[in-house]
């Protein structure tokens, strides 16, 4: 599994932590989805703070997680993003308006509790 | 204007001019091929070197006497020894007009005393006045030589206009590339001093931006102020645009972009100083405002600020020191 | 003179990383900022993505160029794939055929400093993209 996801109390936390295939993307939404009902999670962070880049699939793929989740009673926070990462992705015109997100993990972790 | 002389030695990196003008084999014999300057025209130069070694002396004299004479040229002969070490330079570049072998090498010499004259502060006009001084002299003593063959004389003296008006185009490219060079590097010092992303307390940047922005500086402005808001971990930006004169559809995107990339990052960007009449503006050519966290003032922008990030501030005596003295 | 370049051809979602990692070392011999790196990465991410979705198979090509008194970037992405209709029409955010955000080709345009784009129906796509070291 390429990204490792974490349970601390009843927080999910998924570290991405290389360049990530379409697939890969898809196998994280399956195991938070998963996850989150085994584990009955509150939140989930999702660390892209090593992530280089996000294009619209990427971008499209967190925004359905993050749907999928409150579905299932969850709240994503995404954490982490790079300055070059975000600049880039305004300029693509995506903005992942109604996904919360917070500097770091620990902040994050703080907005969760 | 200020007294000015000629200095010591002047170091001119010839190679870098070269490259930096892009003057290769290939756009020198462009330049030639556009004068109409070939063989023949070389030809006809070298032949005038031995004529032209004899009146030489006397065409300099004449020069600099005439350059003596007004005040701007004048400044620049005081010393004495300096006045002879131009006027034996001089020689040497009138002669080598006749000595044939007009290749990369000639042309570096050429861009050499183009540089040096240019970094003296030389004008231009200056320059022109003395080429079309040599122009006239040179007619002058060709049609004596040539009496009897005026056609002769008029080939000659077409061949050497060619040659000196690739001189001029080579002289007035250096200078306008010197010019073009302190521009872009006054540019790029005006740029850094004017974007100051100030740290005005635990969490909390502040940008005043001042000047006009074009499209280039907008987005070295988003650059800088994304990466500062990582490397400081600030929470807030407040933005003031007070000092921007224009605001129009460009600029006013990337402000978006640079709210929504905030967004992402975690942080929260604030504008202020934003009048009426731009804020109208924007909603004129439809930008959507509703996206942007505007506040009147800075002071109000900072106030906002501090909410956001929980600071209270207090009226009392107590100590404040903690509010602005962390990290 | 011969321009650095790489050729990376585009089948499955694992080539659409490398033709991007590739891509990005290729431009980073040349002084673009970082973010301008992020924003090749992510261009060409959507790009050799088209493929993938709709072509099936194609070609991202990157090579560094240098004009006049300018260097950059040019990327040449082909397929022979079903070809766009309406190619206006594809270049407006938000139209999507496969329900996705239907920002990659305008927002590729956006990042980029020059957008071609030709297309034949039953032939094939050819976006052209460069992207300038500012200067
Ligand atoms: N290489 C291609 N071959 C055939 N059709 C294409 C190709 N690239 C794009 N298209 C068509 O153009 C439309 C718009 O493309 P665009 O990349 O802008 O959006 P998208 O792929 O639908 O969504 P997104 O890229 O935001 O996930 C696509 O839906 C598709 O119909
Ligand atoms: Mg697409």
């Amino acid at each position: 599994m390429k990204v490792p996801i974490l349970k601390q109390g009843n927080i999910l936390i998924a570290t991405i932590q290389s360049a990530l295939t379409d697939n890969d993307l898809l196998s994280l939404q399956d195991n938070l989805a998963h996850q989150v009902i085994q584990y009955r999670s509150q939140g989930v962070v999702i660390d892209i703070t090593e992530l280089d880049v996000m294009d619209s699939f990427a971008t499209r793929t967190l925004r359905n997680i993050a749907n999928i989740l409150k579905l299932r009673g969850a709240k994503t926070i995404i954490v982490g993003m790079q300055p070059d990462v975000a600049f880039a992705m305004v300029q693509l015109g995506l903005t992942l308006p109604d996904i919360k997100t917070a500097r770091d993990l620990d902040e994050g972790l703080t907005l969760l509790k | 204007m200020e007294k000015q002389s000629l200095p010591k030695s002047l170091n001119i990196d010839t190679l870098n001019l070269m490259n930096g003008m892009s003057l290769d084999e290939n756009e020198i014999q462009h330049r030639k091929d556009w004068l109409q300057f070939d063989q023949s025209d070389e030809a006809r130069l070298t032949e005038l070197n031995e004529m032209a070694q004899g009146y030489a002396d006397e065409v300099i004299e004449s020069l600099y006497e005439h350059f003596l004479k007004f005040e701007d040229t004048q400044r620049f002969f005081e010393d004495p020894n300096i006045l002879k070490r131009v006027k034996n330079l001089q020689k040497q570049y009138f002669l080598r007009l006749t000595k044939g072998n007009y290749d990369s090498k000639y042309i570096e010499e050429r861009l050499k005393i183009g540089a040096v004259h240019a970094s003296i502060g030389l004008d231009v006009k200056w320059y022109l006045g003395a080429y079309n001084f040599y122009m006239r002299a040179v007619a002058t003593r060709l049609f004596k030589a040539f009496e009897s063959k005026p056609e002769k004389a008029l080939a000659a003296f077409f061949s050497l206009t060619k040659l000196v008006y690739m001189d001029i185009g080579l002289a007035i490219d250096t200078y306008i590339y010197q010019r073009e060079s302190t521009i872009q590097r006054q540019q790029e010092a005006i740029r850094e001093l004017s974007t100051p992303v100030l740290q005005l307390r635990k969490e909390l940047l502040i940008l005043p931006i001042i000047g006009a922005i074009d499209a280039q500086r907008a987005r070295q402005l988003t650059e800088q102020l994304l990466h500062a808001i990582r490397d400081k971990r600030a929470k807030v930006v407040v933005v003031d645009i007070t000092g921007v004169p224009t605001v129009d559809s460009r600029v006013a995107n990337h402000l978006v972009q640079t709210v929504d990339a905030s967004r992402l990052m975690g942080a929260t960007l604030i504008i202020t100083g934003l009048s009426a009449e731009v804020a109208q503006t924007l909603v004129t050519i439809g930008v959507d405002l509703t996206k942007i966290h505007t506040v009147g003032d800075l002071q109000g922008g900072i106030e906002e600020a501090d909410r956001i990030l929980g600071y209270q501030l207090i009226d009392s005596p107590a100590d404040p020191s903690h509010l602005s003295s962390q990290e | 003179m011969v321009d650095d370049q790489v050729s990376i051809p585009i089948l499955t979602d694992s080539d659409i990383v490398s033709a991007r990692q590739q891509a990005r070392e290729l431009a980073k011999r040349f002084s673009f900022s970082s973010s301008e790196l992020a924003g090749i990465a992510a261009a060409i991410s959507e790009l050799a993505r088209n493929i993938v979705s709709y072509a099936t198979q194609g070609t991202v090509n990157v090579s560094l160029i240098e004009e006049a008194n300018k260097k950059g970037i040019l990327v040449i992405v082909e397929d022979q794939g079903p070809g766009i209709s309406d190619i206006p029409l594809a270049m407006q955010d938000g139209y999507s055929t496969s329900n996705s955000l239907g920002l990659g080709l305008p927002g590729v345009k956006r990042l980029m400093d020059s957008f071609e784009i030709q297309s034949e129906i039953g032939k094939g796509t050819t976006v052209i993209v460069k992207k300038w070291v500012l200067r």
